[in-house]
């Protein structure tokens, strides 16, 4: 058993580097790239020019950068929830402990679609229809939200224990019943850390919505590369950086709610950094005292 | 007019890929009590589950008369509580395809949670209780659903002897108005104290005693 586990490993490896090796046969013009590289990085990127970040009125909360993120931020929460309520309808039908096969397999079908489709697509198809701007990206952000999201939460629900169902299906509750007051109830610890996710995720993925103008601090990068201003390109990619450190603390936070007992009460703040064996203990001698 | 049996199988084999139990020919009535004995492994959750329509006979057929819909309680070996929500609407689960209106079922949810002894557990999330207690809530939401046929897996498990009375009481007075309940156990003396008719596994085989 762990002689084919280790053949198996081996063997994706080796494809792996061979492929590589493949592509790289393909140009070694990697001389000189270096210096263009070191070159670029000194004269263009650097110093981050922080001009984006400030403004006349007040400051950075007025600046091209906050409020390139904070449309970023909203097309991101509006995106996620819509997007978040679209796949819970869909994987309902797509999870096949729920559904016929067909019907399953057709609504798989729809999600892999809208995933296959890539987001950038999905942006320039919504720009055609509907013009420039967070409109636009709005709807493109859903609809890749649904296929991602929507396949996650098929397979959570695919994944809940059988008996809860089977007891449902036995009682003769209707097929939307069982999906309603069984299924989702049980899997809802997944669903809330998979929509967390999804909203870091949206924002991060933005601003690459934004290069193609679907608004939001994307289109911000997009106007200064298309001007050559690297050097704002940089303070702003800084900016993006931050927020998504402060996001991901805020995830963090939020999930250690939602563990699968989901009996940690009131995580403190510095609970977050430990493994969660020593979380637990933590929590447990919270319990005792109280 | 002849009465109908609730539940008929006739020339039922059950299995999975290999055959379990065949040739199963039995009749059920209304308010009996039946217990399923045999080792491990031999096939009665299997036939419990077929009799519920969630296996497909591998021959022959299972005719039930009641409703689609409430008309049969299942109560699985591993309870098939959804463990992140409350008693009780774990337990409403059952009204809820009782056919009583709004109120009836709040009225029979309130009652059967304070059958089982729960009322301080209402609102509490069903994960929270000890196996004991869950056991409780399974049987709650089938007093609630108040079936004509009720079929539970080892349901009484490890229920300690005050419980067990608990338990059995209730699901005896339903009994009494014409319930019937198909009930799996391994405890000998509990199947013989409690149970009208006792079914086996043997060989293959489902023998009445
Ligand atoms: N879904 C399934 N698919 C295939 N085989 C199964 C499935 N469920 C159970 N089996 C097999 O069928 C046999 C009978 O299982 P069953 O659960 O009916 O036994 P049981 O009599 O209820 O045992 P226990 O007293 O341990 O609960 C076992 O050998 C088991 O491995
Ligand atoms: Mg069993």
């Amino acid at each position: 058993m762990k002689k084919r586990v280790f053949t198996i490993s081996l063997s994706l490896i080796l494809l792996a580097v061979f492929i590589l090796n493949n592509f790289m046969g393909q140009r070694i013009t990697i001389a000189g790239s270096w210096n263009n590289l070191v070159i670029f990085t000194f004269d263009s990127l650097l110093p981050p020019d922080w001009s984006v970040a400030q403004s006349e009125e007040c400051g950075f909360f007025c600046s091209d950068a906050w409020l390139g993120m904070w449309e970023t931020l909203k097309i991101a929460f509006v995106a996620t929830v819509f997007g978040f309520i679209f796949a819970i309808l869909i994987s309902v039908f797509a999870a096949s402990n729920l559904s016929p096969l067909w019907v399953s397999l057709i609504a798989r079908a729809v999600l892999a679609a809208m995933r296959t489709i890539p987001s950038i697509i999905w942006a320039t198809i919504f720009l055609v229809a509907i013009g420039l701007g967070p409109v636009a990206g709005i709807m493109a952000m859903t609809f890749y939200t649904i296929g991602y999201l929507g396949k996650l939460q098929y397979e959570a629900i695919e994944g809940m224990e059988t008996a809860p169902l089977e007891a449902a299906k036995a009682m003769g509750m209707r097929r939307h019943e069982a999906a309603i007051f069984v299924a989702v109830p049980e899997v809802a610890n997944n669903l809330l850390s998979q929509l967390i996710f999804m909203f870091e995720y949206n924002v991060r993925h933005g601003t690459v919505l934004g290069l193609v103008g679907a608004g939001g601090i994307g289109l911000t990068i997009s106007n200064s590369l298309n001007s050559l201003q690297y050097d704002r390109v940089t303070a702003l990619l800084i900016v993006i950086f931050v927020v998504v450190l402060i996001i991901e603390g805020i995830s963090m936070v939020a999930r250690s709610f939602v563990t699968e007992e989901g009996d940690v009460k009131r995580p403190s703040w510095f609970t977050i950094f430990h493994s969660p064996n020593q979380a637990v203990r933590i929590h447990h001698f919270d319990d005792e005292s109280e | 007019m002849t009465m109908m049996p609730l539940l008929q199988m006739t020339n039922l084999s059950i299995g999975y890929d290999k055959t379990l139990v065949s040739n199963v020919n039995l009749e059920v009535g209304r308010g009996e009590v039946i217990a399923v004995l045999g080792p491990s492994g031999l096939g009665k959750t299997t036939l419990l589950r077929t009799i519920a329509g969630l296996v497909t006979p591998l021959e022959g057929e299972v005719i039930l008369n009641v409703n689609r819909r409430g008309g049969l309680g299942y109560i699985p070996q591993r309870l098939g509580l959804v463990r992140h929500t409350s008693v009780w609407t774990n337990v409403g689960l059952g009204a809820m395809v009782s056919g009583l209106n709004r109120l009836q079922r709040e009225e029979i949810i309130a009652e059967s949670i304070i059958k089982m002894g729960l009322e301080d557990k209402i609102k509490e999330p069903v994960r929270r209780l000890s196996g004991g207690q869950q056991r409780r809530v399974a049987t709650a939401r089938t007093l609630a659903q108040s079936p004509p046929l009720i079929l539970a897996d080892e349901f009484l498990g490890e229920l300690d002897d005050d419980n067990v009375e608990l338990v059995m009481a209730s699901v005896l007075e339903l009994v009494k108005k014409g319930s019937t309940l198909i009930m799996v156990e391994h405890h000998e003396e509990r199947a013989i104290e409690f149970a009208d008719r006792i079914w086996r596994i043997v060989d293959g085989k489902l023998v009445e005693e």
